[in-house]
Order: structure tokens, then C-alpha cells, then sequence
């Protein structure tokens, strides 16, 4: 195969994963080009794409950890390598386990394991969790997000058993404080930051859904924007703004075709 | 030496006003699946190839375990009550996937689960039941070969488990709930790597096995992540030329 990925987001399929042609949808949906990269091509093929996007799903079947496993491919040599020269990378649920693991998020001490994914923390039940979630976009340089204004509230799915940003070190989450690194945080309809499931899903410290690295190329976000790039996905009963929007769209095909709130983070990537 | 500790309790519930003795034990449940272990499979595959540790680990097995002190009027009575519920309880086995060992382990009864200094697998003065005996038919992930031509070959029982304990106090009052003739306590649970380190002393198999558990960086450490799991070594020693780890 020698498709090119000049000029193109790459979406890494890792076995197992399982969002990576919606994600191309959504990816295509804002005018830019997406090709699927297999895990085990020549890494230099991602030479001269655009952008990368680690999709969701269970990457080797979430053995061991979710992420780990992916973690220690060799595409991922390729990946941490053009992101410190900048490439925008983006990680979605299984793809943010992924650049965890791989020391890329937070980044701060570079590729040195700094967080985890850990299994969320829910009241009154365990394991996978599938809703919808609301989330608050802080001020951060990152990339992925520069079309959102700060304190906008976005509508979003998360699906994860595994979603818990922790932390043993004290300093870290400084830091990323510090560095506004700390890009979505989940909260109520109203954009109330609040530290309830299930506002808060998984029982992440600080409500963190997105953590991008220093330099604001790499993020790793738990919910799902390409679940979330058209209107029509979202359900009818969500509360909030884009809740009254998407009924007042029912029953107009057209407008139920329209931009869904997760679309911003694929248009902000058109121009860089 | 007896295997158990010994307690009093006021009459046991039964009404009678009299001090009853009880033993006390440390109990162990190691289950692993009957058909092949792909979580094995992938570990050893990516500390073999990805992380480049051919030349210092020749082999793992992967259990699930659950070790608890565990109190009722005897051993046999403790085993088969708490073999009843594990039997029947799929949080714990599942018949059509798994095999089990459960036992009573030597020594004094070990609250918070300090660990032996003795192999398992080797270890004498326990009671054990279940389906199949675990150590009969596991084949090793690895280099059965190199493992038994060469001497220098350490063998660690390394248990992972979550810092949080949500998931321990949430087995241990499922026990506690079905349970009839026994209650336990101090339950840890986790994943069990048995894990076969080639070095020339047992303070460099620790290095190598500390590196290989222990995820610091994308090049380094695969079986936890140290911001939410710790592990603790339950057993560890050296294995002789020659004499298998069956």
C-alpha cells in the first residue's frame, strides 16, 4: 500500500480499536482529508501527515492496562517524535489511555509516566460507564481546542471503564495547573464544575476530562467529539443549550445535519 | 507447627453464653484460566520484543488472587464453606473458564497479608481443594528450556493490586454476605504475575523485576502504573538447576 498521508490526519488503527471511521467522518466533516494508518506500517509514512488522532475502542483488547500495550509500539516512536516537533496529536478515550502511557500526557517530564487511566469511581456501580457528559473548556494554549471560547459548555459522550485522571504526584498536577495544561473539565448543564457523579463520571481528580501537554499540541481527552459532530447525535432529552437546540431541530432533516458541538475540536485543526 | 492461630469468641452465635475457640488462617484462592492466557501471552510478548527483556526474563504464569485471614470453628470447615461460595459465585470462578486453588497457607496467620519467604508451589503444611491443581498443568510463558539448562533463574510471585481498596472491601463483604460457618478479613486481592528472572544474585533479579513491573516510562515497565497499583512480592526465591517450576 503507499497511499500518502501528506497533507492528511492519520488515524492509527491499533488492533482493537474500534472509533477510527467515525472519527475519519468527523475528521471529514471539516473539510479536511483523514486516511486510517495500520499499526504495523513503516512509521515514516506519518512523516508528513497533517495531524494524528489515536481513536477509541480497546486497543490489544485493553490486556494488562488500557493503553499500555499500544504504549509500547514502535508507531509510537514516530507519534512522541513529531509531536515534540509540533504535529498536532490528538488521543480520544482509548487513544488518551494510550498517550498516558506513553509519558506524551502531561509531558512535562517527556515520556515519563505521570498519570494514569485508572478504573472509574462511581456511586453505586462499577466498571464501563456509557452517558452523556457536559464539559467546560478552560484556558489553555492547546491546539485542538482554539475554537472554543473559555467557559464554553459542550455536550459530549463518554463510554469508558478506565477514565480516571490520578495522580500520586502532588507536583504534576501543579505543574499542569500551573502550565494550563488542564483543558476540559466535566460539569453540570450549566457549566458548574462540580465533583458529583455524574457530573463527574469517572471520579477524575479536578473533574479533568482533557489534559493537553506544554506546548499545546498533544491532547488526550476521555469523552467523544466524533460522536458528537452532528446535530443529530445528540439526544433529544439533554439538557442545556445544545439539548433546546437539537429539538427544536426535530423533524428538519436539514438542520439535524448541522454542527454538533465536538465538531469544533476537528475545525480547529483547519490552518495549522 | 500448627498451620492456624487460635481466638475465643462468645458463643459463636449460637445463644449458648460460652466462649467457643476458633481457628484463624490466612487462606489463599489462585485462579487461572483453562485456556490459553492471551493477558500472559501479550505480557511476555512485550517485555520479550518490544522492552528487549529476552536475556532477562525466561518465563511468567498470570493468576488472579484473593488472599484473606479467614476465621471458623476448624480448616476443613473454613475450606469448604468458603469453596462453596467461590464455586458458585462467578465474581470468583467461573467453572466453565477457570481453575482454582484455594488453601490454607503455613505459618502463623498473616493479617494485612505480610507474604512468605518460601516459593509457592513448594510450600508445605497446607490444605488444598478445587478442580485442578494449579501447578500440575500450567504451561510457562516462555523459555521452558533455557529456564531448566541454566542455573541463575529467580522466580517472584509479585501481587498487583489498586491503591484504592474499593474493589477488596467490596469481595470481602460479598464473602461475608454468603458465607455460613466462616467470616473473613483483611481480604487483598489483585493480579498474581509469576515471574522468572535469569540474573546472577537475587538483588539484581529484584532490579530487573522492579523495572519489568513497574511502568516509569514508554520504554520501561509494563504491569502497573505506579499512580494507581502497587505491588508486593508474596514469595520469592531461587529455583535449582534442573528443577522445574511445576
Amino acid at each position: 500500500m503507499t497511499e500518502t498521508f501528506a497533507g492528511k490526519v492519520a488515524i492509527v488503527q491499533f488492533p482493537g480499536v474500534n472509533c477510527e471511521y467515525e472519527t475519519a467522518a468527523a475528521v471529514e466533516a471539516v473539510g479536511a482529508e483523514a486516511g486510517l494508518f495500520r499499526w504495523n506500517e513503516d512509521p515514516g509514512r506519518l512523516e508528513d501527515s497533517l495531524a494524528i488522532i489515536l481513536p477509541g475502542g480497546f486497543s490489544y483488547q485493553d490486556r494488562i492496562r488500557a493503553g499500555v500495550v499500544a504504549a509500547k509500539d514502535r508507531v509510537m516512536d514516530k507519534v512522541a517524535e513529531l509531536a515534540l516537533a509540533g504535529r498536532p496529536v490528538l488521543g480520544v478515550c482509548n487513544g488518551a489511555q494510550v498517550l498516558v502511557e506513553s509519558g506524551m500526557i502531561p509531558g512535562i517530564h517527556w515520556e515519563r509516566i505521570d498519570l494514569a487511566l485508572a478504573p472509574n469511581i462511581m456511586t453505586d456501580r462499577e466498571g464501563y460507564f456509557c452517558t452523556w457528559v457536559h464539559l467546560r473548556c478552560e484556558e489553555s494554549g492547546c491546539v485542538w481546542t482554539r475554537r472554543f471560547s473559555i467557559g464554553s459548555v459542550l455536550p459530549v459522550p463518554v463510554a469508558h471503564a478506565e477514565g480516571r485522571f490520578v495522580t500520586e504526584d502532588a507536583g504534576v498536577l501543579a505543574d499542569m495547573r500551573d502550565n494550563n495544561q488542564i483543558v476540559l473539565r466535566y460539569c453540570d448543564s450549566g457549566g458548574t464544575v462540580e465533583d458529583v457523579f455524574p457530573v463527574n463520571p469517572n471520579g477524575s481528580v479536578e473533574n479533568i476530562a482533557g489534559i493537553c501537554n506544554k506546548e499545546g499540541n498533544v491532547l488526550a481527552m476521555m469523552p467523544h467529539p466524533e460522536r458528537a459532530t452532528w446535530l443529530r447525535q445528540i439526544p433529544e432529552d439533554l439538557a442545556g443549550a445544545w439539548g433546546r437546540k437539537r429539538r427544536l431541530a426535530a423533524g428538519r432533516a436539514d438542520t439535524m445535519e448541522g454542527e454538533g458541538p465536538g465538531r469544533a475540536f476537528f475545525t480547529s485543526l483547519i490552518g495549522t | 507447627m500448627s498451620p492456624y492461630g487460635f481466638g475465643h469468641r462468645r458463643d459463636g452465635g449460637t445463644g449458648s453464653g460460652l466462649e467457643e475457640l476458633f481457628v484463624i488462617a490466612w487462606i489463599e484462592l489462585w485462579v487461572r484460566l483453562k485456556v490459553v492466557d492471551l493477558v500472559a501471552q501479550t505480557a511476555w510478548m512485550t517485555l520479550t520484543e518490544k522492552l528487549d527483556l529476552r536475556d532477562d526474563l525466561c518465563g511468567l504464569k498470570h493468576y488472579s488472587y484473593w488472599g484473606m485471614d479467614a476465621d471458623g470453628i476448624d480448616a476443613e470447615t473454613i475450606l469448604d464453606d468458603v469453596d462453596r461460595v467461590i464455586r458458585m459465585d462467578s465474581a470468583f470462578t467461573n467453572q466453565n473458564k477457570h481453575c482454582y486453588r484455594l488453601r490454607i497457607c503455613d505459618g502463623t496467620p498473616q493479617a494485612g497479608g505480610s507474604g512468605l519467604a518460601i516459593p509457592s508451589g513448594r510450600r508445605e503444611g497446607c490444605a488444598s481443594t478445587g478442580d485442578l491443581a494449579l501447578e500440575k498443568d500450567l504451561p510457562i510463558e516462555g523459555d521452558e528450556k533455557r529456564l531448566l539448562e541454566r542455573g541463575g533463574v529467580y522466580v517472584f510471585d509479585c501481587l498487583i493490586r489498586e491503591r484504592r481498596g474499593d474493589r477488596e472491601r467490596a469481595f470481602e463483604d460479598r464473602l461475608n454476605g454468603r458465607l455460613k460457618a466462616a467470616s473473613v478479613s483483611h481480604l487483598k486481592h489483585g493480579e498474581l504475575w509469576r515471574m522468572l528472572i535469569l540474573a546472577d544474585g537475587l538483588e539484581e533479579a529484584q532490579g530487573k523485576l522492579e523495572r519489568m513491573l513497574v511502568t516509569r516510562s514508554r520504554r520501561e515497565g509494563l504491569l502497573l502504573n505506579p499512580h494507581y497499583q502497587r505491588y508486593e512480592i508474596v514469595s520469592s526465591g531461587p529455583v535449582a538447576s534442573g528443577e522445574g517450576l511445576r
